[in-house]
């Protein structure tokens, strides 16, 4: 692979300008997916490309390349050039990333980096392997991801990470189950546990019944609460939506909004989560409490929306250029576990309601009021007596998270990292850290399929 | 790039594959946002690369490499055949449609190349329509618009003797208004929402969108959303304008018929269908005035193309006839699987993908009359403009849309604007309750650039078409 830091260097020494920024993004990876019994899409990737930001007379404008010669790099240099010498004078710009301290994190895993694509289809196989049976569908991927960031002020950051995910569904006619493990550690990872799981689950979804749409308790495991808090957080914990007062928090910061059990941080540096040291403008990027014992605290900002809000500073949650207009995302959400030994536990809290293994489809109804459709699969049951029941239908559910958070019976005491990067575009792995959780309320609006292929 | 992809066939054959298509590639992406009277951004993209698909053994095996160089084609090749190898199981070798040797050519038709237009211009453009947004009404709190282009060079040579070479250019836009008063906030927008259209075209069809013409419609109808009632929950008649039929299309109608879905091999991910192989031919989708057609050749379609990523060339072929479904989307091996089709819908998204079953141009056909003649015909109903919120379960039965607007129908005519409008159903029986399709005049065709499937993950761009429909009996205003 490139010397990142090193490519990011020469495309500042390119730059024609008052100041400039590079972001360089590199990835080699493999993935390989499989469906039935074989291994039908693996997938090699190799690739790396820089993003040159440019400041010429308080006019900015960028370019992005994957051509790092030379040649290439002075090419990018002149249409970032270009782009800002078009660009109307920005009165708010306050200039391109400064030195920073870069924090230490970890994430990095040498035998992770090593496997070869030969490692990697094994690993598949494997999930092939412990199927019991059932058919198989997913993948088993890891990769190496290299940042760098250096500008004409001195800013200069590296980091290499490292991911690795087994996620499996194993379904038949009728029948259907969902597991997932993710790691920055290979070694974390059994593909063979995760299908045995998802077999297992699958095995319990047949005979599948429908269900009246009504409110019910529910416990939602990880699988299914990461995806949630993540379709909520898109507009909830985003700090330009909060000035534009399409978050739930706006105008609500300091209130006590959900069960004083919620307790939600951003925290992009904790090694038990996908550990990341700097966002895509070179921020550092810090921890942040978004909300405490069921209280709202605040949301992530990148550079360009706080130095617009006052009182705000970025935390280091600038994403990619073009997602910039839908202002900052978090991208490591760690909700605080409780004190259920279990999810069993947790059925026993909730006593009459469903139990819902992973979530399918999320579309975001209305963002000030944190309404969130979309629908079960792969694992959905009726909870009588507290005690998981029947197999039901897919669900679809139009829940309005503040209310799934409102009261909440319990959580489980171990937490899960879900992955949450389905790899579209260049490599960034990302995911939430979150334990099961029991919930008082959950609007189920409709029945769909049954579960399995 | 001929003797690149030359190089990398012969460095896949070499290793014992017994088939390999190689794509090289350039891209250049361009694309503009404006918010609240600022650029928040303009990005200038630009990618290259090769990507080598292989059998070996029977099983397929990708890999990438973004150096255009002999090197980087042999190694790509290499890897590719390797990871083939590593991943192949016991079975026999896998069986494709045959595809006529060919060497052809497609470019898109344009007047104007969006990359000859200023930057400064397409900036304008942005502002000025953003201004008449926030000048149509002082709660409009928020504006923007984006403005994009591609162009992407892609030359595709096969070992059955298939090169193909290919230049393709898109553009679009839209354009946003939010609007908030007492903790009440709407969004309207135009000519759809999630980053507006596009279309395989020149500039001409950005300025024929006219973003500043109608910017102050847009304020207007955001601000008065805050003053409007929440459409009420009920079953009912319901009239969909083109844009979100469009969607409705593609979501319930175009992923179902993906046959890669489904056999299962979406299975984890996006998911698969409710359709079964034998139900070709057979199965009722909708009623008799439901007719889709799937159309790589449309112009100004996201999806038309010369030939698709495996050398099939581009074709019009009738997908659902009178409600009855004729033909799924297939590649070459599923089109082999099942002993129909010829393959023709495969697409990559790039140089560094394995290409896809993917929607191409899929349209629902036009029916006859006018938009006002669906109405006449509603004693008491609901107009839809215009997606918000989208979700379909994994066979792609059980939907749910919302949309930023929506009118009462009273006695033939649209009465009240109504905020906050849902609707759901299941996909046969919703198709199963159209009875009426607006004419030719009334059909539109809208290109979207963010079609998720794959993995890793893809984006495809497709465009469909659509005239505003009428379906009876559905279920609206759904409550959390």
């Amino acid at each position: 692979m490139i010397d990142a830091l090193e490519v990011a260097e020469r495309a500042v020494a390119a730059a024609e300008a008052d100041e400039a920024e590079a972001f360089v993004h590199a990835e080699r990876s493999g993935l390989a997916r499989f469906a039935g019994d074989e291994i039908h899409q693996p997938t090699l990737t190799d690739n790396a490309s820089v993003q040159l930001r440019v400041a010429r007379a308080g006019r900015v404008g960028s370019a992005t390349t994957n051509r790092l010669s030379e040649e290439g790099l002075r090419a990018a240099a002149r249409r970032a050039a270009e782009a800002a010498d078009r660009a109307p004078a920005d009165p708010g710009f306050d200039g391109l990333a400064r030195p920073a301290e870069i924090p230490r994190v970890e994430g990095f895993d040498d035998a992770t980096a090593r496997l070869s694509p030969e490692e990697q289809a094994v690993r598949a196989r494997a999930a092939i392997d412990a199927a019991d049976g059932l058919g198989v569908y997913g993948y088993y991927t890891s990769g190496v991801t290299r940042l760098a960031v250096a500008s004409s002020s001195g800013l200069r950051g590296e980091q290499e990470l490292t991911d690795a995910t087994a996620l499996v569904l194993a379904a038949a006619a009728g029948a259907s189950g969902y597991a997932s493990a993710t790691s920055w550690r290979d070694g974390d990872v059994d593909p063979a546990a995760v299908a045995r799981e998802a077999a297992e689950k699958a095995a319990r979804t047949r005979g599948a019944v429908e269900l009246e749409p009504a409110k019910y308790r529910a416990v939602l495991e990880p699988y299914a609460l990461s995806e949630l808090l993540e379709y909520f957080s898109f507009d909830a914990f985003n700090g330009p939506a909060l000035l534009e007062e399409r978050s739930y928090l706006a105008g609500r910061i300091g209130e006590r909004l959900f069960d004083e059990s919620v307790t939600i941080v951003e925290d992009p540096l904790d090694p038990a989560g996908l550990p990341k040291a700097f966002d895509f403008e070179g921020t550092p990027r810090r921890r942040v409490p978004l909300v405490e014992d069921g209280v709202a605290r605040g949301a992530v900002w990148d550079r360009s929306a706080s130095a617009r809000a006052a009182g705000y500073e970025s935390t280091g949650h600038a994403g990619p250029p073009e997602m910039r207009i839908y202002g900052a995302f978090p991208i490591a959400l760690s909700v605080a576990p409780g004190d259920a030994a279990s999810v069993d536990e947790l059925a026993e809290l909730v006593e009459d309601g469903i139990h819902v293994t992973r979530l399918h489809y999320l579309s975001v109804v209305d963002p000030r009021e944190g309404i969130v459709t979309g629908m079960t699969r792969d694992g959905t049951f009726r909870i009588r007596d507290g005690r998981v029941a029947e197999p039901l239908v897919n669900l679809r559910f139009t829940v309005s998270v503040p209310e799934v958070l409102a009261d909440v019976p319990g959580l489980t005491r171990e937490r899960m990292l879900v992955n949450r990067s389905d790899f579209y575009g260049e490599r960034y792995p990302f995911g939430v850290l979150c334990p099961a959780l029991a919930t008082a309320s959950f609007a189920i609006t409709g029945c769909g399929s049954g579960p399995g292929l | 790039m001929r003797e690149l992809c030359d190089e990398a066939i012969a460095a896949a054959l070499a290793t014992g594959a017994s088939y390999a298509d190689v794509r090289a590639m350039t891209r250049r992406t361009q694309s503009l946002a404006t918010k609240n009277g600022r650029v928040e951004a303009v990005a200038d993209n630009e990618t290259e690369g090769i990507g080598v698909r292989v059998l070996v053994g029977g099983a397929w095996g990708f890999a990438c490499d973004r150096r255009l160089t002999p090197e980087g084609a042999r190694e790509a090749a290499r890897r590719a055949a390797a990871f083939a190898a590593a991943a192949a199981a016991e079975r026999a070798e896998r069986a494709l449609t045959p595809v006529e040797p060919t060497t052809g050519t497609y470019r898109t038709p344009l007047e104007l190349d969006p990359f000859d237009v200023a930057l400064d211009d397409k900036i304008a453009l942005c502002l000025r329509a953003e201004e008449g947004m926030r000048a149509a009404h002082s709660d409009v709190k928020v504006t923007s618009a984006t403005l994009r282009a591609l162009r992407e060079r892609k030359l595709l040579v096969t070992s059955d003797r298939v090169v193909v070479d290919q230049e393709t250019v898109e553009c679009g836009g839209g354009i946003d208004a939010i609007a908030s008063r007492d903790g009440v906030v709407q969004v309207r927008s135009y000519p759809s929402a999630h980053g507006g259209a596009s279309a395989q075209a020149g500039w001409e069809y950005v300025e024929e969108l006219g973003l500043d013409r109608e910017a102050p419609r847009v304020g207007e109808q955001a601000a008065a959303l805050l003053r409007a009632d929440p459409c009420p929950s009920g079953v009912t008649t319901l009239v969909i304008d083109a844009e979100q039929l469009q969607l409705q299309v593609h979501e319930s109608v175009g992923h179902p018929i993906e046959l890669d879905r489904v056999y299962g091999t979406e299975a984890a991910y996006a998911g698969t269908s409710f359709l079964a192989p034998g139900d070709l031919g057979s199965l009722r989708y909708g009623s008799e005035l439901m007719n889709v057609t799937a159309d790589s050749t449309t112009p100004r379609g996201l999806g038309t193309f010369g030939f698709d990523d495996e050398g099939v060339p581009a074709r019009r072929e009738a997908i659902v006839e009178a409600g009855v479904l004729r033909n799924f989307l297939t590649s070459r091996e599923t089109a082999a699987r099942i002993g129909a089709g010829g393959g023709g819908s495969m697409r990559a998204d790039g140089w560094n993908r394995m290409p896809l079953v993917r929607m191409t141009n899929l349209h629902l056909e036009p029916g006859e009359g006018s938009f006002e003649d669906l109405l006449a015909d509603v004693d008491d109903g609901i107009y839809v403009e215009t997606n918000k919120s989208w979700s379909i379960d994994d066979k792609r039965l059980n939907f749910q849309f919302g949309t930023q607007a929506a009118w009462k129908i009273e006695r033939g005519r649209l009465r009240r604007l109504l905020r906050d409008a849902t609707y759901t159903g299941i996909t046969p029986q919703f198709w199963g309750g159209l009875d009426a399709v607006a004419g030719p005049e009334a059909w539109r065709m809208a290109g979207l650039t963010n079609c998720g499937k794959g993995q890793p993950g893809q984006i495809a761009h497709v465009s469909h078409g659509a005239s505003p429909a009428r379906f009876r009996r559905v279920q609206v205003g759904v409550r959390s």
